[in-house]
């Protein structure tokens, strides 16, 4: 069954639940039986599959990068890194029933927000690992350097010191578009793309001197050229970074910089991020994608996480699967309520 | 002197026949005389960044020059260039409330959308940075990559970083109206012809206000005439606006610069004053 949604249209209604209501997204799930998708090792020059007709390794097809895998490792399982099969049956069953209490009716004046209506049915399959990160081996991203914790606790106490009202039926204070994030604008979504609920696919294609990636999310088109050529000037910067690719034996590696400085990613600005990608093609359905994340700015080492792309899988099976992500065609209404609502709010509130 | 006077009448009608027929001539053998290169697959390669070098995104129809909106502000700058159009037959066809409604959206082109009925029935879609539809996102004044694969064909488009797919040799149906439309292309010799249907009633074609139904139906011909060249040709069909079918067309160019990049221009924030200003805080 298939349950997507066509974002434009609807995208500003679900988006004013959420601004309404902005909980946690809790309990995502998986409509699917247990899945073994364990990720499979890299050897290189034994796991391509085929070349293009000009002799590249060829990665194309249709895919979907949604896992229920977490980036970070849950401190329960501190000293696991891989899932034993029953474990993953576990975990898979949780799923479920998380699954299940998404769909239960709500409790009478909470207006709710995203649930399986609204998201996809096999968002679901977990890697076989217990995190996305590899490296550090504890799974869980290094920690703040003080400049980072310190704009971090600064825009804490800012957003704290717009929420007016008590819990439940709180609201933060947009004094401008420019208060909401670039996500909920439709400006931009964060690179790399990690899982989502919802509008997870992708299509890789090639030509003779490029790979270049078509997400569904905000029909986003990365041009990735292979002839050497150097990056743009640094006073160049993008929503979605500029990026240069090579082959390394069989896997595309691509150096993405030049990142805006208003985007955002894991919660810190990207401008001075650099991600190394390395995709890697290890079975006829699968392409391992391993980011590796600098930025001695936010974080105090690097770290790299591993998130394996499903070909043909659920509701991704071919190119027109990918739906016009119609963001900010469809967001008018909810960046009218929200700016209008606390437009509301401040008339209303004591001075 | 009469006699001359006509003489000359006739030898200027001559000449002028002549030279249309020999412009006729010009830009109808090279369209049937060049082969292109091909890809792997053997198809007329298209692959490149392309744009069309013209006044058409102004005005699709032969206009004058013209003032920027706010000249106060703006002096020259943003000023509108003519041109001399590239609409065969020159004129639009429209049924006559279809012409006031295109007056009505010309004179309303830049009213601020400060309610959701004015934001879905007023104003040029390009200010607000959304997507713009086929075929304007063709000769939006900002280059398009075409990335040419034997079964999918992908169009990425700058301006509103909008893209689609056009579907080879298969006939999937649309999932839904959408504002880049529903591609579907086939081959017919040097020609890329693509029928682009399902798209929205909220695009328009141009800055001048020329607009259609969700009724639109687009043939579209992308044929090679050198190696930096393409010729683009639309076809409009919406019988609730038109009173026939018209045709648009106009060379597109490729970017010939060594390091030519498509760099996406996501608008969405240079939008946001003109959309929302009216629900900032005081």
């Amino acid at each position: 069954m298939r349950r997507r949604i066509v974002a434009g249209q609807v995208f500003a209604l679900v988006m004013a639940v959420v601004v309404l209501a902005p909980a946690p997204l809790a309990g995502q799930s998986s409509g699917k039986a247990p899945a073994v998708n364990v990720v499979k090792p890299v050897v290189p020059g034994v796991n391509v599959v085929k070349k293009t007709p000009w002799g590249d390794p060829d990665l194309q097809g249709v895919y979907t990068f949604s896992t229920l895998t977490p980036l970070q490792r849950p401190e329960a399982l501190a000293a696991k890194v891989a899932l034993t099969e029953a474990e993953l049956a576990e975990l898979e069953e949780r799923d479920a029933q998380n699954r299940v209490a998404e769909d239960r009716p709500l409790a009478p004046g909470n207006p709710g927000t995203y649930n399986n209506f609204w998201t996809s049915n096999e968002k679901g399959r977990r890697t076989g690992r217990s995190s996305l990160i590899v490296n550090p081996p504890d799974g869980r991203r290094p920690p703040l350097t003080p400049q980072a914790q310190e704009r971090r606790d600064q825009l804490t106490s800012e957003a704290a010191a717009r929420r007016v009202g008590t819990p439940p039926f709180d609201h933060v204070i947009y004094r401008s578009w420019k208060d909401l994030p670039a996500y909920t604008q439709c400006v931009s979504r964060p690179m790399p793309r990690q899982s989502q609920a919802y509008n997870h696919g992708l299509q890789i294609l090639q030509v003779p001197g490029y790979v270049v990636i078509h997400y569904e999310s905000m029909h986003d088109v990365r041009f990735i050229p292979l002839d050497g050529r150097p990056h743009l000037p640094d006073n160049i910067r993008l929503w979605n970074g500029d990026s240069r690719g090579h082959w390394e034996g069989n896997s595309l590696v691509v150096d993405w910089t030049n990142f805006d400085p208003r985007q955002e990613y894991e919660g810190a600005p990207q401008g001075n991020m650099h991600f190394v990608e390395r995709f890697t093609r290890v079975d006829a359905k699968t392409i391992n994608y391993e980011v590796t994340v600098d930025d001695k700015t936010t974080w105090t080492k690097s770290w790299k996480f591993l998130l394996p792309w499903r070909a043909a899988d659920g509701n991704y099976q071919k190119p027109e699967d990918l739906y016009e992500y119609a963001c900010h065609e469809g967001n008018y209404r909810q960046m009218e309520d929200a700016l209008s609502g606390s437009r509301a709010v401040e008339n209303t509130a004591p001075k | 002197m009469r006699s001359r006077f006509t003489g000359l009448t006739i030898a200027l009608a001559a000449v002028a026949a002549l030279s249309l027929a020999a412009s006729r001539v010009v830009a109808q053998t090279p369209t049937q005389a060049y082969r292109a290169p091909r890809t792997p697959a053997g198809k007329p390669n298209l692959n490149g960044i392309w744009q069309a070098l013209n006044e058409a995104n102004w005005d699709v129809e032969a206009h004058g020059t013209g003032a920027s909106p706010f000249p106060e502000l703006l002096g020259a700058l943003l000023a509108e260039p003519a041109g001399q159009g590239v609409v065969e037959g020159g004129r639009l066809p429209y049924t006559p409330e279809a012409l006031a409604k295109k007056k009505e959206n010309f004179a309303k082109r830049l009213t601020r959308p400060t309610s959701r009925e004015l934001n879905e029935t007023t104003g040029d879609p390009e200010a607000k940075c959304y997507m713009p539809g086929v075929p304007r996102a063709t000769y939006m004044p900002f280059p398009f990559q075409i990335v040419q694969t034997p079964q999918e064909i992908l169009i990425a488009y700058e301006f509103a970083n909008a893209a689609r797919e056009i579907h080879i040799g298969r006939k999937p149906e649309a999932p839904a109206e959408s504002w880049m439309g529903w591609s579907i292309g086939r081959w017919e010799g040097e020609t890329l012809v693509v029928d682009v249907t399902d798209q929205i009633d909220r695009t328009w074609f141009d800055r001048a206000g020329n607009f259609h139904s969700d009724a639109l139906h687009v043939v579209e011909r992308y044929t090679p005439i050198s190696t930096d060249h393409l010729m683009y040709e639309a076809t409009i069909e919406d019988p609730r606006v038109f009173t026939r079918p018209w045709k648009m067309s106009m060379p597109l160019y490729r970017r010939v610069e060594k390091n030519a990049l498509f760099i996406d221009f996501k608008c969405v924030e240079y939008a946001q004053e003109f959309m929302y200003g009216h629900l900032l805080s005081k």
